[in-house]
């Protein structure tokens, strides 16, 4: 009896993790010889790292209770102003900051339209992706920008050291450093402070209003990273190239509040659930799963993992 | 007899919410309720309506003994209780609201809403109430949703009409249309249950007046034959403060409030001041204005007009972290809700306020933290099982704990208190009145708010009464009565 209620307790508390090295070692039996390989593994870093990268800042977001649905077009608009801008004779790694500037400034208007106004942070920023949308299209008339773009501007996206892509050391040292962030910095603090409970962070004298806007900003840059970053891999940037991004950032974010107990968003928890959902949409590809299919089970597995974290939950209260 | 309760008892914990209650109403009277705040007066209607389900004694409904599980229980028997605070789905107009809960009436599976305003305006007739029924339930004025609820609750076989505070935001004009239906439900032989701090009120309508204390009964009484000085003195124990030996020194004033009146009006024209050393209770019944005043001065609630003063300094406040700057801090009422972040830990909650202290170019020094957080857990006496346990598993009195933790990290010199004892255990209590006094010692200012008032006249130096989000009296707490404070309370 014991033990059994024990063995809930665990898969409560590490379900997502055991889910995780379950369907690890199921590909690695169906297909040892092209999944569990290691240059798969490296190719899986390298597929992961750009929903890591944009997930980053989805988890500030959710750590505040707010959303971001403007994401997906903020990072197409960075790819386009990246590209158009170093098209254009700018040094690449100023063409990179200018679109990251102006990114992290619209992010910062979400958050001033959000808490200023008292908006729900869902319409905001959902107008504002419509707008940026419709701003992306303008710059490019609706075309990819892929003419003239310099051999610099490629390098991020392709280089590779001692075999390891460039873009999979971008996705550890971005999450090192947002980890440390997020556990170890005043700032990470207070926006774990708000989001559990916004009224008592104010009550208690933190300034509510300027640490949500930061984290509306930060969301902003990071999705343009993300853009860029995919920009750079491709060797062009696509007008709508970002707006994918979008759906799956949210969805490790969700799975990774379900992988420690606590249920809040962490930065490793975020890093856990892209890692699965990557793992997961690379070995049915390997295994030609089609597309619709891979689909359908991504979205049974958000929704078993969160279920489960929810009954653990309630019956905490 | 309508409706008899033996011996009706109701425990939380191991804390008596009614013990013993005997009641009984008659047939088409109209039957007061007084008492102060926590006398278990909601309690009551709770096990009347069905909400909770009382641990002892009987209900007699008509003769037979009856069991109330569930809320449509009591609404089959006949029972219907309005509340202070509407249950009006602001959208719906009159008809829609009015048939809530009820079957609509039906040609095939077509809503045949003619027959519903029939239905209605008939009974309104009846009742002789006028209210539009046309008009979407926000535009209504605060005694015309009064009234709509009244329809909806005569709309089945009302028989007990519970009115809980019916007046709390009515006008006297407004409030005398409410009696006049009133009177006349009571003359179409519906019994009413009134419960309200009003005692005019009182005076106007009933019939008989029960008094609850302490969750107990005191006395039920023929209206005619009391007056009100005779109910004050019946609903408080004429307990005055003993041992005042231990007394401060009173110095400078520290805080001195004048003519804050709040944006929506809650509170209006209060003024007072404490003193270094002194600790002052605020003291007002339900509605009175007293969170509101408080969450003024915190920069919580916007202000109309009105000016603070700190050390004899004027000073602006728009926001809480600008009020702990100038040396206050708020020990909030709704805990859970306000003051503590339930999945943070308790070193986390403790060092919210002065976190800013712990970094170096914004990062956190953690041994600090610690070293801080685990002598405030050992000052207090925290029970928990480390620094890192989540707040929200502690007990309630744990759990205020922190709250005083957090709020000594900032060295206030201005304590705003709002029912710090609520809901905390007797041990915990008597630990929070002994810190506020040692704060008061060593040269601080307490404000004290607390529904009790006996704790009050054991704590306070002085009591200011607020009433309607006024500031009233000032007394003295010297040899004063609780009869005395309650008197200046009720004063019109």
């Amino acid at each position: 009896m014991n033990k059994r209620i024990n063995a809930t307790n665990v898969f409560r508390t590490y379900g997502t993790i055991i889910a995780g090295v379950i369907i690890i070692i199921m590909f690695s039996i169906l297909r040892p010889q092209s999944f569990a390989t290691i240059s798969n593994a490296i190719n899986i870093t390298r597929q992961i790292s750009l929903l890591v990268v944009i997930s980053i800042g989805a988890t500030l977001i959710m750590a505040v209770e707010e959303f971001d649905l403007s994401i997906g077009a903020m990072a197409s608009l960075g790819g386009v102003l990246a590209a158009k801008l170093s098209v254009n004779g700018i040094p690449v790694i100023f063409a990179l900051l200018i679109a990251l500037a102006i990114c992290f400034i619209i992010g910062y208007v979400n958050g001033y339209i959000v808490t200023k106004f008292k908006v729900l942070s869902f319409i905001t920023t959902l107008a504002m992706g419509t707008i940026i949308g419709g701003f992306t299209f303008w710059f490019t008339g609706g075309s990819t920008v892929f003419e003239n773009i310099p051999k610099g501007f490629t390098f991020l996206g392709t280089k590779t050291v001692l075999s390891l892509p460039l873009l999979s050391i971008i996705m550890l040292l971005l999450t090192i450093l947002f980890w440390f962030i997020m556990r170890h910095t005043v700032f990470g603090r207070k926006l774990y402070a708000i989001g559990g409970n916004e009224v008592a962070a104010q009550v208690s004298g933190l300034n509510v209003k300027m640490n949500k806007n930061l984290a509306f900003a930060l969301c902003g840059s990071m999705a343009a990273l993300t853009g860029m970053l995919t920009a750079s891999r491709l060797g062009s940037a696509h007008p709508t190239g970002g707006d994918g991004f979008f759906l799956s950032a949210y969805a490790a974010v969700f799975l990774g509040r379900t992988v420690f107990k606590e249920g809040v968003p962490t930065i490793w928890g975020t890093f856990i659930g892209a890692a699965i959902l990557g793992i997961l949409a690379n070995g049915l590809t390997i295994l030609q799963i089609p597309t619709f299919m891979q689909d359908i089970l991504t979205g049974m597995i958000i929704i078993t993992a969160v279920v489960v974290q929810k009954m653990g939950a309630n019956k905490h209260e | 007899m309508l409706l008899r309760t033996d011996g009706v008892t109701k425990k939380f914990g191991s804390m008596y919410a009614l013990k013993d209650i005997d009641i009984n109403i008659e047939a088409g009277e109209i039957h007061g309720l007084v008492g102060e705040n926590g006398a278990g007066k909601s309690t009551l209607i709770k096990i009347l309506t069905g909400v909770y389900h009382l641990d002892e004694g009987s209900m007699i409904w008509e003769g037979k003994k009856v069991e109330l599980s569930h809320p449509m229980d009591s609404h089959r028997l006949g029972i219907n209780v309005i509340h202070q605070d509407r249950n009006l789905i602001p959208s719906f107009n009159g008809i829609e609201n009015i048939y809530l809960g009820l079957d609509y009436e039906k040609t095939g599976i077509r809503v045949n809403w003619g027959k519903m305003q029939e239905k209605v305006e008939k009974l309104i007739e009846e009742l002789g109430i006028s209210v539009s029924l046309n008009k979407p339930a926000s535009s209504l004025t605060p005694p015309e949703k009064t009234l709509l609820e009244m329809i909806r609750a005569m709309m089945t076989e009302c028989k007990l009409l519970i009115l809980d505070e019916p007046t709390a935001s009515l006008t006297d004009k407004e409030a005398q249309i409410l009696f006049k239906t009133v009177l006349r439900l009571k003359n179409k032989g519906t019994s009413i249950l009134y419960v309200t701090h009003r005692l005019d009120e009182i005076f106007q309508l009933t019939d008989r007046i029960t008094v609850f204390k302490n969750g107990q009964r005191v006395k039920t009484l023929e209206t005619k034959h009391t007056d009100k000085d005779g109910l004050i003195s019946l609903m408080t124990d004429n307990w005055t403060r003993e041992n005042y030996d231990n007394k401060r020194d009173k110095g400078e004033v520290v805080l001195s409030v004048r003519n804050i009146t709040s944006r929506d009006q809650k509170v209006k024209d209060a003024s007072f001041e404490v003193h270094a050393g002194e600790i002052l209770g605020l003291f007002g019944l339900g509605g009175s204005g007293r969170t509101e005043l408080l969450e003024c001065i915190y920069g919580l609630r916007s202000m109309e007009r009105g000016c603070i003063q700190i050390d004899q300094q004027e000073v602006k406040i728009s926001n809480p972290a600008q009020a702990i700057k100038s040396g206050m801090v708020l020990i909030c009422e709704d805990r859970r809700g306000m003051a503590l972040v339930g999945g943070l830990s308790v070193k986390d909650n403790i060092l919210l306020s002065n976190i800013d202290q712990y970094a170096q170019k914004g990062i956190l020094n953690e041994k600090r933290e610690i070293d801080d957080a685990n002598a405030k857990i050992k000052s207090l006496s925290i029970k928990t099982t480390g620094y890192k346990q989540p707040v929200i598993e502690l007990s309630g009195g744990n759990q205020q704990k922190v709250v005083f933790a957090k709020a000594l990290m900032t060295n206030p010199k201005i304590f705003l208190c709002d029912e710090p004892t609520q809901a905390v255990d007797v041990k915990t209590r008597a630990e929070i009145h002994k810190l506020l006094e040692e704060k008061a010692k060593e040269g601080n200012a307490v404000v004290f708010v607390s529904s009790d008032l006996k704790e009050v006249l054991e704590i306070a130096d002085s009591v200011q009464i607020i009433a309607a989000g006024r500031t009233r009296d000032c007394l003295v707490n010297h040899n004063l009565a609780g009869e005395k404070v309650l008197q200046c309370c009720y004063v019109e």
